[in-house]
């Protein structure tokens, strides 16, 4: 079955519609859940939810009101209605019901598009997702049904590969023991597959004569998101069998190397735990959307001042002139004073006045968001050639947030790293092997690599194994003893599967990738790992095969830190191999090998200085009663019912004693492409780069070094290890000591104290000399975050350069982001690839997702996604930082262009007795917004660039504008306020001066109110599409076309509206007849226009040009020198690998769960048939599983969330 | 899931310009050549043009009489509403020193006059004036019409206060002997005013063709007898009553009431001597404190005698020199000091 690996994606963007807020049955909200096996009469009576999902919103009938309804929440919206309301009372009314109503369909219209589109989308995949086939058993028939007519209590039947169709509880599948493989990408982002089995009982319904008859009744608990969790009963046969989460395969998972297996329908469609848990994310709004929504409503509060200023002013003049002057227009019926009169003009003013906040501001914010979010997606420069990803803005609304970020909290593993371990050096008995010489015997720099081995001696090689250094393959075929024990150790101790498809065609199934590594090493170099049973290790060693019995696997964990297998050779001979961390294993060493040891640490310290990740080998011989003993002390520890972890613990720990060294191997994590330059590009764009790992402190310290985020020039590392409170508060202490001591010029230690009691956060340790980094603990974080420490923790932080947290969870990781979001009031990404990522991706400002790499969870929680961490550069210093730029010059202006417009009005009320006349004609000020001025701003928001984008890369510094909020902010506001409300002067008084005097060129009157409204519009018009000139500071043809555009269709629209064909069919509603032709040829008029032009604009050019002159920002610098290139550019260039000198640290390599070797020892994996070859003593049944849950169970209970369990960083 | 699927081939983006965001562009620097020497010409251009509006602003003559104060009495006889029908009669000799050149054009001017109140703008209906219905009165409140109920033409409030005063220049050749100064009432409006906004229902008999209808109640006759002397002047197309229609823009205004016929004495304009105006006073304006006044001018091509717009010019034009030299101070200052980017 072919199924686009999209599909559960799109059911989860999906937000949930209204209606699923618990669709249930008559009788309330449920409280169990009954579902009996093939009875679907029975299960019909509790109306659950059918397996068919909607996560459209709206039907053809359903869609006006309800996309209305919706609309209408909105805030700006309702208002636009209220003054849609206002408009319709006569007495107040002051403009046009047109006026409002136009643009307020036109943005109604232009967004219920939008969620027309969306849902029809939204009804596509529903669609396809609904009419999937599967197998169901109807009256006894496996019958092809669509995914939708599945119900609850169906049993269906899975292929290898399907995807889940919904939850289910196993019965039976292919494999022994009613086992089953499931991959949970879709649903929790782990890509390592996961065992399900069915319990016993059902296990043995193998074929469907079988499961026709089976009636078995399950109670379970109601439907939740808990993906984690169920618990349930089946009642079968007067039997209860009790139900677990083991049981369970959840719809969005894949079965994998399973033939079938068949289960029955538990929750469908909505209630489903993938569906449940498919909610909306918190909606994330950009802190220029905050401040915009302020602004707003000061500028409402100046409205209603404006109101009522005006509105007095109308009482006054009423009472002063106005009852005078009734002979000429008496009162309004319903007037009967002055006062009332004043009341009504206040409406009519805040009519008249609205524009100052135009309806259209929302639309085209997110039409200019919109258009930067196309602009990524459509970025060649961040597409992913070998993963054919392109980058994705999944929100369009955060873009010029991106211009803004100064804290970044990265995952590691698969964000700076590929989870790709390379074996790159080793060293043998003293020799080491890896180092890459050119001819002259220099060591070769990376990227001048000569051929690498040819390892075509070897049939089973590994193609795309590489190494590079030919001296180590030659010692294997001159068959140095020690290299031949090295490798045999690495095909050996390990707990790696071999499946053989075709002759010599090898796969390894390695549950990390760094034993994946050892072992393809081992295989590559002539050792090759064939297959195993629980009792038998096949190698082919130089091509000859060898069956090892394995007595024993001493498995991993985190404590031992070292894993090692006893096996027995052909010869009879009984040896140990085990590998480990240096730190453990140098201990446990036989004090003979002291010499090579020290070689060895030597090398060790090499290998750790570059960033690789170590592991120390050593072998033990045993003789055989030592053995025998060994193995049935082992035996009485495993049967013991009290603690029998550290009875194993310390008879492992008795065995893996005087050990003889052999050797050390390096593997290197590799890092995905380009990451320690965009560290270092973004370290210098003033960003701060957090680090929050689930690995080990090793290996993440080692990858803040070969990422360059810790470098040997640092004046200290600060490790927080401390696991009580009081430790790590010491801990943070001494570092923040240590910081103030050698940057201390003035006060004492104790003024932080006082700081940190004021709840602003503004520090001298923040700009403390030297570098510094911090590397924090899981355990100890979790103190740290607590309410009495965390500042101390984040002041502490923030003075660092480089902050690596390890062994953190995903919650912790979430806690860390909120605590800068909190206190730093600064804006923050987080980007991360696997599911553990989601909480942090979820907290911060801005979420971005590696995308192509293990499962899609954090995609789908992120705000944006690409498939390289390198391409978060451009993300933020092109895409972002161009973005704020668009974003800040856009609201300038448009907040100019509108008090320029409106504030005329107020201006006039003066003169016109405040009896809300307008300046302009009504058609103006419908259209001003949406058709004279709105597309040569939307260009400039979209298209307008300061500095072309090699130089924001080039100069970092650039960045640093949006940081500090410098470009849009309440001053700017202001400015930009003051600045049209000088036009709205000039506009207003200018004409008034000229036309209070003047007369026609023929004698006739100018004075008259239609020739005042066309020359103040018109020059209006002419202003302000200068200033969008001015303020465009990148002029492509598009912006040509719609300033120019944008005039011409002002001049073609005035015309035409004055035109006589027009005034016969319409004489009332066109009354400005013939206006434009008499006004717009009078040369007083033009010269009107030209003064109040030149006079709003000079000032303009003179600020900017003088601004240039004397307080020039970077980017103007930039733009200016961009003819005379000079020498700055290379800051960055300078980043090759360098430092080979390394401090003494060391990583070991092993990232996996323990609980495998049990696993291989009990067979339980193995096909039947390979079993029956193996003389295999059956131990109690299911003795593995059991212990393999309670582990799980445990980790998963302890309140720490499983944090002694390696997360994927 | 290694494998790529097919579709993704064609994720890949379009490399054109406008998606790249590379569309060729010019920018606009604001360089110390191009500034200066733009605010030198507009500083040049502006003080021209200042001059020259000046100069021809003081080409033209102008007498303006405030005649409210010195027709006292009428004024206060308009005051009562009774005294429609008692005609009141003004005479306001003045001495014209120096000739009037060409055109002579007389204005009344009105002083706190708010023809630009929102209900007054409003209070009109097109559709009568444009002679196609002349019942339809419905934007004309509150003077729809009459008591009686029959629709008021022309309706509306801009209408019902017309100006309503007769004046008539005389020109004192000597002591004894006036004649009176002829003046167009042609001429006076809009071409599109007088033959699209403006049309009576028909050519014919007018008074037939506003039967069923009634005079605005400040009127003293129907809108067919508005002008006795010439037929074709009466009803909506009757000048004075086109020049009263369009609302003025601001409460003192001044509207056209008749031009200099140049015949006889006045071939050249009007000679220096004694003048008077003989007025009519029908419109009252000391109700609301308003004021009206006369005003004989000349005009040159950009209308009349009015200086702010040549001030405003040579102002801008001054300022914006100033402004550019204190520019080019600075900047030469500042370049001496870091000759580093600002470049031409």
């Amino acid at each position: 079955m072919t199924v686009p690996k999209e599909m559960p994606e799109k059911w989860a963007r999906a937000r949930p519609p209204p209606s699923w807020s618990r669709k249930k049955p008559s009788w309330g909200t449920e409280e169990e859940r009954r579902a009996r096996a093939n009875d679907r009469e029975y299960n019909e009576k509790f109306q659950y939810a059918s397996n068919c999902i909607k996560t459209s919103k709206y039907n053809i009938l359903t869609f006006l009101p309800v996309n209305l309804f919706e609309q209408f929440q909105e805030v700006a919206n309702t208002y636009f209605l209220f003054l849609l309301i206002l408009q319709l009372i006569p007495q107040i009314s002051s403009l046009s019901w047109f006026t409002t109503i136009v643009p307020l369909v036109l943005v109604l219209t232009i967004t219920a598009v939008k969620d027309a589109t969306d849902d029809y989308f939204r009804h596509k995949s529903d669609n396809q997702v609904n009419n999937r086939q599967s197998q169901v058993l109807i009256n006894g028939i496996l019958q092809q049904e669509q995914w939708m007519n599945v119900c609850v209590g169906d049993i269906i039947k899975l292929e290898n590969n399907q995807f889940v169709a919904a939850d289910l509880l196993l019965l039976s599948s292919s494999e022994p023991h009613g086992l089953c493989y499931i991959e949970t990408a879709e649903l929790d982002g782990e890509t390592n597959m996961k065992v399900r089995q069915a319990i016993p009982i059902t296990s043995e319904l193998g074929d469907i004569s079988k499961l026709a008859k089976f009636d078995g009744e399950v109670i379970c608990e109601p439907p939740n998101n808990k993906l984690d969790k169920f618990s349930g009963t089946l009642y079968w046969k007067e039997d209860k069998f009790p139900l677990s989460n083991q049981n369970m395969l959840l719809r969005g998972c894949v079965l994998r190397n399973t033939e079938w297996c068949f289960g029955l329908v538990i929750f469908a469609g909505p209630d489903t735990k993938l569906m449940q848990n498919s909610g909306r994310t918190k909606f994330k709004r950009t802190s220029i959307d905050r401040l915009m929504n302020t602004l707003v409503l000061w500028i409402f509060g100046f409205l209603v001042c404006m109101g009522v200023i005006l509105a007095i002013g109308n009482a006054i003049w009423e009472h002063e002139v106005g009852t005078r002057f009734q002979v000429y227009l008496p009162w309004d019926e319903a007037v009967d004073s002055a006062f009332f009169s004043g009341f009504l003009s206040f409406w009519s003013y805040i009519i008249i006045l609205n524009t100052v906040v135009p309806i259209s501001l929302y639309v085209s914010v997110e039409v200019i968001r919109l258009g930067h979010s196309y602009f990524i997606n459509w970025d060649k420069k961040m597409f992913c050639m070998k993963k054919r990803t392109p980058a994705e803005a999944r929100t369009t609304t955060l873009n010029e947030e991106l211009g803004q970020v100064e804290y970044i909290f990265s995952d590691k593993t698969g964000t700076l790293t590929q989870n790709i371990m390379v074996f790159n050096k080793c060293s043998i008995y003293g020799r080491s092997y890896g180092d890459v010489f050119d001819v002259l015997g220099h060591k070769a720099e990376l990227g001048e690599k000569p051929e690498p081995v040819d390892f075509s001696f070897n049939p089973l090689a590994d193609k795309k194994f590489l190494f590079w250094d030919p001296s180590l393959l030659e010692a294997v075929k001159i068959g140095d003893p020690h290299t031949h024990e090295f490798f045999r150790l690495l095909s050996l101790c390990h707990t790696v599967m071999s499946e053989e498809k075709n002759e010599g065609e090898l796969y390894y199934k390695a549950q990390s990738p760094d034993e994946g590594a050892l072992v393809t090493a081992a295989r590559n170099f002539g050792f090759v790992f064939r297959s195993r049973t629980p009792k038998t290790i096949t190698v082919h060693e130089m091509g000859t095969a060898i069956t090892y019995q394995l007595l024993a696997i001493l498995d991993f964990n985190n404590i031992r830190k070292r894993m090692s297998v006893i096996v027995r050779n052909p010869e009879g001979k009984i040896r140990l191999y085990c590998k480990g961390a240096d730190t453990i294993l140098l201990d446990r060493l036989h004090h003979s090998t002291q010499e090579l040891l020290n070689t060895t640490m030597d090398h060790l310290n090499e290998y750790a200085g570059e960033g690789l990740r170590t592991l120390v080998l050593a072998y033990r011989d045993l003789d055989e009663e030592y053995y025998e003993e060994w193995a049935e002390r082992r035996l009485q520890a495993s049967l013991a019912q009290d603690s029998r972890e550290d009875r194993l613990a310390s008879i492992y720990e008795e065995v893996e004693n005087n050990m003889m060294l052999l050797g050390a191997t390096a593997i290197e994590d590799k890092l995905q492409q380009g990451v320690p330059e965009t560290i270092a590009l973004l370290t210098l764009a003033n960003i701060k780069i957090w680090v929050l790992t689930g690995d080990k402190q090793e290996t993440a310290v080692n990858i803040g070094y070969s990422c360059k985020m810790l470098t040997d020039d640092m004046t200290e590392v600060f490790i927080v290890t401390g696991h009580t409170v009081l430790e790590v508060r010491e801990e943070l202490r001494k570092a923040r000591e240590k910081m103030m001591d050698s940057s201390r010029s003035v006060g004492n230690g104790f003024t932080y104290q006082e700081k940190l009691s004021s709840s602003k956060l503004t520090s001298d340790l923040e700009a403390v000399a030297g570098e510094y980094a911090l590397v924090i603990n899981g355990h100890s974080l979790a103190h740290a975050l607590e309410a009495d420490m965390e500042l101390e923790f984040l002041e502490t932080a923030c003075a660092c350069k480089a902050v690596i947290c390890c062994r953190v969870t995903p919650l912790q990781k979430a806690q860390v982001v909120e605590l800068v979001k909190k206190y730093k009031k600064a804006v923050t990404l987080a980007i991360g690839d696997g599911a553990n990522d989601v909480s942090m991706i979820k907290t911060a400002h801005i979420g971005v997702g590696i995308s192509g790499q293990e499962g899609i969870q954090a995609v789908l929680a992120s705000d944006y996604s690409f498939s390289q961490f390198k391409f978060l550069q451009r993300l933020l210093l092109v895409h972002g930082r161009w973005s704020y730029l668009r974003m800040c010059k856009f609201l300038c202006y448009f907040f100019y262009k509108n008090f320029a417009f409106t504030m005329v009005h107020f201006w006039f009320g003066f003169f016109c007795g405040f009896s809300a006349q307008t300046v302009y004609d009504q058609y103006f000020i419908t259209l001003y917004n949406i058709v004279y001025t709105s597309l040569p701003v939307l260009a400039m928001g979209v298209f307008d660039q300061d500095v072309p984008e090699q130089r924001s890369m080039e100069y970092p510094k650039l960045y640093e504008p949006g940081q500090l909020n410098l470009l849009f902010n309440k001053r700017e506001f202001f400015i930009c306020i003051a600045q049209g409300i000088y036009t709205s002067v000039l506009m207003f008084f200018i004409p008034y001066g000229v036309f209070a005097e003047a007369t026609r060129d023929d004698g006739t009157q100018l004075a008259d109110y239609q020739s005042f409204a066309v020359t103040v519009a018109t020059s209006l018009v002419i202003v302000v599409s200068v200033q969008i000139g001015l303020d465009t500071g990148y002029w492509t043809a598009i912006n040509h076309f719609f300033i120019w555009g944008s005039l011409a269709v002002y001049f073609a629209i005035l015309f035409a509206m004055h035109s006589n064909g027009l005034f016969d069919m319409f004489p009332n509603q066109f009354r400005f007849v013939g206006n434009a032709q008499n006004t717009l040829a009078q040369p007083t008029v033009w010269l009107t226009i030209v003064l109040t032009t030149v006079v709003c604009i000079m000032p303009v050019v003179a600020f900017r040009f003088l601004r240039l002159n004397l307080k020039p920002d970077l980017s103007d610098t930039v733009r200016y020198t961009q003819l005379v290139r000079k020498k700055q550019k290379a800051q960055h260039r300078c980043m090759r690998r360098v430092g080979r000198t390394g401090s003494r640290r060391s990583g070991y390599a092993f990232s996996h769960q323990e609980g495998f070797g049990e696993l291989i020892m009990s067979g339980k994996n193995m096909r039947l048939s390979s079993l029956a070859l193996s003389s295999f003593t059956t131990r109690s049944s299911s003795s593995w599983i059991e212990s393999l849950r309670r582990k799980k169970s445990d980790s998963a209970s302890s309140p720490s969330g499983g944090a002694d369990k390696p997360l994927k960083g | 899931m290694e494998e790529t699927p097919p579709h993704c081939l064609s994720r890949l983006p379009d490399n054109s310009a406008l998606k790249q965001q590379e569309l060729p562009a010019h920018q606009l620097y604001f360089t110390a050549t191009r500034v200066l020497s733009a605010f030198f010409t507009m500083g040049i251009f502006c003080l021209c043009m200042g001059i020259i509006l000046i100069v021809s602003a003081r080409s033209t003559q102008e007498i303006e009489i405030n005649y409210t104060r010195t027709c006292a009495n009428c004024a206060k006889l308009r005051e009562t509403a009774s005294n429609f029908d008692k005609e009141c009669t003004c005479s306001i000799p003045f001495y014209l020193s120096e000739k009037m050149m060409g055109n002579v054009y007389m204005y009344y001017k009105l002083h706190g006059f708010h023809q630009n109140l929102y209900r007054y703008i409003q209070s009109r209906s097109n559709r009568q004036l444009m002679g196609k219905d002349v019942k339809a009165v419905e934007d004309c409140s509150p003077f729809k019409t009459s008591n009686s109920n029959t629709p008021i033409v022309p309706c509306g409030a801009i209408a019902n206060s017309m100006f309503n005063d007769t004046i008539i220049l005389s020109y004192n050749i000597n002591s004894s002997a006036q004649i009176k100064v002829p003046m167009l009432k042609s001429g006076l409006t809009w071409w599109t005013d007088k033959y699209i906004k403006f049309q009576n229902p028909s050519f014919k008999n007018l008074a037939d063709e506003f039967r069923g209808t009634t005079k605005p109640p400040n009127w003293p006759n129907p809108i067919y007898e508005l002008d006795e002397k010439d037929p074709r002047n009466n009803g909506f197309l009757n000048e004075d009553f086109i020049v009263w229609m369009p609302g003025a823009a601001f409460p003192t205004f001044k509207k056209l009431y008749g031009r200099l016929n140049q015949t006889h004495h006045f071939k050249e304009g009007l000679p220096a001597g004694n003048y008077s105006f003989n007025i009519t006073y029908n419109f009252p304006v000391t109700r609301f404190q308003g004021e009206k006044s006369v005003v004989l001018s000349t005009l040159t091509w950009c209308g009349g005698n009015s200086l702010f717009l040549g001030l405003a010019y040579t102002v801008t034009g001054a300022v914006t020199w100033l402004a550019s030299f204190a520019m080019m101070a600075i900047h030469t200052m500042l370049k001496s000091k870091k000759r580093s980017f600002f470049h031409q």
